[in-house]
């Protein structure tokens, strides 16, 4: 049993299921190939995140995730080596926090 | 976007903590990365992308600049070196192993970059055209690994010089020569991995020791000077406009914001 106070919710107990997502190399090569689905570029102010996706704050990357994100989820920054959490941010959308 | 099966093996988000610590930590892990975006450059660049002659005052500019970000690399190379033989444990010396290559990667393709441009002696060069504020920044930094301070010698080099080199080369970037462009587009990348370690490693230490962060903040307190000022040298030399330069300087503040020294 995991100690980790981040831990990922159980989908199946969620009121409401999750959307999931398939995800495609984007062309972002700063991990290895394995990795390399799971993070995009930026790409400046004509972007917009899908509901899977949250800006690093440390190194600015986007992190995306298999399912839809809300907050408490944990994901994690490769690139900058960060542990993240989702939360809620005050314009309503999310963001991620470092969690050291 | 659309719906599909998930391979929960293969999902970098189920890590347990220490498997992801584990992992991008390691030798392998960086390896694999710098192959990603290394492979086919010769000293930093495209073999067939050549700029466009430059004007002489624009040389001139970029020759001081990139003489300063030899001795930023320098300053990087000889903290991470030294700061392996007191990293507390495997993880993070193979870290620091990994980021005392790409610093030495760094001060190569930069002073390969200067050859290009026509400077017979980069090294009596930047001698000449450093600036002293960053000369004694380094100073102060070789200090701190030398009393082997891990935590100061951390923040001094992985969070405030590394913010700093992570913020002026993406805007250095944007407006530079394709050649020097690309140089430093693979700069940034490595960059990444160095402010992610350093604030993550600190972020730690002070959630396990809060009685350092007194100590830190007094580091902080002392640096910021030669740094901020060392930052606004550079900024003017690539042209960075006045009103652009608060923007720049908000990433450095954001961090030192996170760690709790605002």
């Amino acid at each position: 049993m995991s100690t980790d106070p981040l831990l990922r919710h159980d989908d199946l107990q969620e009121a409401v299921p999750r959307q999931r997502f398939l995800l495609e190399d984007t062309g972002f090569d700063e991990v290895p190939p394995k990795y390399r689905r799971f993070y995009r570029k930026w790409r400046g102010p004509g972007d917009a995140l899908a509901a899977n996706e949250v800006i690093c704050p440390v190194c600015k990357v986007v992190i995306r995730s298999t399912r839809e994100l809300r907050p408490g989820d944990r994901v994690y920054c490769m690139p900058c080596m960060s542990r993240l959490v989702v939360v809620r941010a005050e314009d309503g959308g999310l963001e991620a926090r470092v969690a050291y | 976007m659309e719906r599909g099966t998930r391979d929960e093996a293969a999902d970098v988000h189920a890590l347990e903590p220490e498997a992801f610590l584990e992992e991008v930590h390691s030798f392998e892990f960086w390896f694999q990365s710098v192959q990603g975006y290394l492979a086919g450059l010769s000293f930093g660049h495209r073999p067939d992308v050549h700029g466009a002659p430059l004007a002489p005052d624009e040389r001139e500019r970029l020759v001081t600049v990139l003489c300063n970000y030899c001795v930023g690399e320098t300053a990087a190379l000889e903290g991470a070196s030294g700061l392996v033989a007191i990293a507390p444990n495997r993880l993070t010396k193979v870290f620091l192993a990994t980021q005392v290559a790409d610093e030495g990667r760094h001060l190569e393709v930069l002073l390969h970059r200067l050859a290009e441009l026509g400077i017979p002696a980069p090294e009596s060069e930047i001698e000449r055209r450093a600036s002293r504020s960053l000369l004694h920044f380094k100073r102060r930094l070789r200090e701190l690994v030398e009393s082997r301070d891990w935590e100061a010698a951390i923040f001094a080099q992985n969070v405030i010089l590394e913010a700093m080199e992570f913020t002026v080369f993406q805007s250095h970037a944007r407006t530079a020569d394709l050649v020097t462009r690309e140089v430093l587009q693979g700069i940034v990348k490595d960059e990444r991995r160095h402010i992610g370690f350093g604030e993550n490693e600190l972020g730690r230490r002070l959630q396990a020791s809060p009685h350092i962060r007194a100590r830190i903040g007094e580091v902080k307190k002392e640096l910021d000077h030669w740094v901020l000022e060392s930052f606004e040298e550079t900024l003017r030399e690539i042209g960075v406009p006045n009103e652009e330069r608060p923007e720049l300087g908000r990433s450095y503040l954001e961090v030192v914001a996170r760690l709790g020294f605002a």
